[in-house]
């Protein structure tokens, strides 16, 4: 029998609207859970998806892709591609996949939600196979490192961090329970799918797959780039929903999301991408460096779809774009000074040569995070060793959950305000009027030093702060990625100078 | 006597430290205590200068020998330490 075109039968297929007859439209879909309030009945019908799929299509796709990205593992195996890798791309995969693996799976629920609580046909169709597409996204990103964990005990979070109390586990938790997880359909569809996954998710698995190949893991390239082709697809989910809410008066509540959810996906990303692209990667293959992915990926493609839509540039535009030039080298700091504080173990790089390349990439470097640099290094060089990680806990963003780092002696400072008796810190004047846009939705959750004060961690020094996070529990902590060995270049100047 | 923790900014340092104060303590035990979680760890040393304290933002810093309760800082609340 002739099978029929797809486009003589796919409206029939997708158009599901449902006349409830014992219960009301309200109980069917409750506000809170399917939003768009003030947009007409009408208007629901009218969700068009920009790209369209079958769902037999949609399985022989998805099983292609599957049989690529295994059949590469396989061969690859064989070559031991793992033990050859620098160690710094080794602890890529390390973040990566804690990182990333269960929020996946966390995101078949959020994508769940809109086939039950969407009131737009066409959208909780689409969302269906952005449902499974998020559970082959967590299964397989869990079955790649798995071969890992005989290799290195650390490789275990790539499943347990989620269910950890990790500072960075925190932030992620909170980034994704905020923008995924606790919002209405219209608006997680536009906080997640636009704003996370349009731009920064290109940024993650385009960036790191270029990076990837040419460090020569192959393996992890193939996948980043099979989930990716997913992305591409269902990170669409939230643009016809935009065009409804700015055809019906409602522009301002499709910026304010946008530039709530843009920001707060630009800090996390500084963690999963920043550190890694400017410090992890091998600098002989290092593509480009995070601010230049930056400007590709997110200020002049994600402008142009914002553009497109008749929207504006978030409000913070300028603090943003000095922002790409410096968090993440703070960030970077950071980790590193508190590395066993980590799941994996974090590349300095900074000797000579990619001291170099940082000043480079980012004029000035060597005059203010790399005087801090210099003291560490000093302590390296001269068997100082526990002069080189902090015997206190940084303060921590009440919004980001990320240290509040700065620019030595030029940008560093506290943002914070009382709410109700209890003061809460900010890294940021975006992060500061993010909590009071609505602080009832941030007030409560409390990061790592507000529990460190409040006496949920015993002993109260570093000791029972590692422990509190999982460290040596689920797996050791951090140590530099390259056992220090980039400190040699700097005792033989030492002995050099005698 | 009672611990206040504040956030600390040392100058030259990136990032803000959380420092358990001590309430009786003076502008210059508070100073030192500051030091040993940034000087010689991210920020070099000034031998021959003085660590002076002030109140984020304040022009002026504490005088030396006032102490953490009289300042009235409260719970991390912010103060920058700086060599003079």
């Amino acid at each position: 029998m002739a099978l029929l075109d797809r486009a003589q039968w796919y409206d029939i297929a997708r158009d599901t609207r449902w006349t409830p007859r014992y219960v009301t439209e309200a109980e069917l879909f409750p506000p809170e859970l399917s939003g768009g309030e003030g947009l007409p009945d009408e208007v629901w019908a009218t969700y068009d998806e920009p790209y369209k799929v079958s769902y037999r299509e949609y399985v022989d796709i998805q099983r292609q892709k599957d049989a690529g990205a295994y059949s590469v593992k396989a061969a690859l195996e064989r070559a031991d591609l793992y033990n050859k890798a620098d160690p710094g791309w080794i602890s890529i995969l390390k973040e990566h996949y804690a990182a990333v693996a269960l929020v996946e799976y966390g995101a078949s629920f959020q994508e769940s939600r809109f086939v039950r609580w969407s009131k737009a046909p066409g959208m909780r169709n689409m969302a269906t196979f952005g449902m499974l597409d998020e559970i082959r996204h967590g299964q397989i990103q869990l079955y790649f490192p798995h071969e890992y964990v005989n290799k290195d005990r650390q490789f275990e979070w790539s499943h347990a961090a989620m269910f950890t109390d990790n500072w960075v586990t925190l932030g992620a938790r909170h980034f994704f329970d905020d923008v995924m997880m606790t919002r209405d359909a219209v608006s997680t569809s536009i906080f997640a799918n636009f704003s996370f996954e349009t731009g920064f998710t290109n940024l993650q698995f385009i960036g790191l797959s270029g990076d990837a190949a040419k460090a020569g893991d192959f393996t992890f390239s193939k996948l980043i780039q099979s989930i990716q082709s997913d992305e591409a697809r269902h990170a669409q989910l939230g643009t016809p929903l935009l065009q409804m809410l700015i055809e019906n008066g409602q522009k301002d509540v499709a910026q304010k999301k946008i530039d709530i959810a843009f920001w707060r996906s630009y800090r996390l990303f500084t963690i999963l991408s920043g550190i890694p692209m400017d410090y992890y990667v091998p600098l002989d293959v290092r593509e480009a460096s995070f601010k230049e992915f930056m400007e590709e990926w997110i200020v002049t493609q994600f402008m142009r779809s914002l553009e497109d839509l008749g929207l504006s540039k978030p409000w913070y535009w300028d603090i943003f774009l000095r922002d790409i030039s410096e968090h993440h080298h703070g960030q970077h700091l950071g980790t590193y000074s508190w590395r066993p504080t980590l799941w994996w173990d974090p590349a300095a790089g900074v000797s000579p040569e990619e001291r170099d390349w940082l000043e480079e990439k980012y004029p000035g470097w060597n005059g203010t995070f790399g005087k801090v640099w210099d003291v560490l290094i000093d302590n390296f060089a001269n068997d100082r060793p526990e002069k080189t990680v902090p015997g206190t806990l940084p303060i921590i963003c009440n919004v980001s959950q990320l240290p509040i780092v700065g620019t030595p002696s030029q940008t560093l400072r506290d943002i914070s305000l009382v709410h109700e008796g209890r003061r809460y810190h900010f890294a940021s004047e975006v992060d500061k009027w993010i909590f009071e846009d609505d602080p009832e939705r941030y007030r409560h959750h409390k990061n790592l030093v507000d529990r460190f004060l409040g006496g949920e961690i015993q002993p109260a020094d570093l000791g029972g702060v590692l422990e509190y996070m999982g460290l040596g529990s689920v797996g050791p902590g951090g140590d530099d990625a390259h056992g220090f060995a980039w400190v040699d270049t700097y005792r033989k100047q030492l002995v050099k100078a005698g | 006597m009672a611990t206040i923790p504040l956030a600390v900014h040392f100058d030259g340092d990136f990032v803000l430290k959380l420092l358990p104060a001590d309430s009786e303590h003076t502008m210059d035990e508070l100073a030192a205590a500051a030091a040993e979680n940034s000087v010689g760890i991210h920020v070099p040393d000034q031998p021959g200068r003085t660590l002076r304290v002030r109140r984020q933002g304040d022009a002026q810093p504490f005088e030396r020998a006032s102490t953490v309760a009289a300042a009235g800082l409260g719970p991390t609340e912010c103060v920058e330490v700086y060599f003079e």
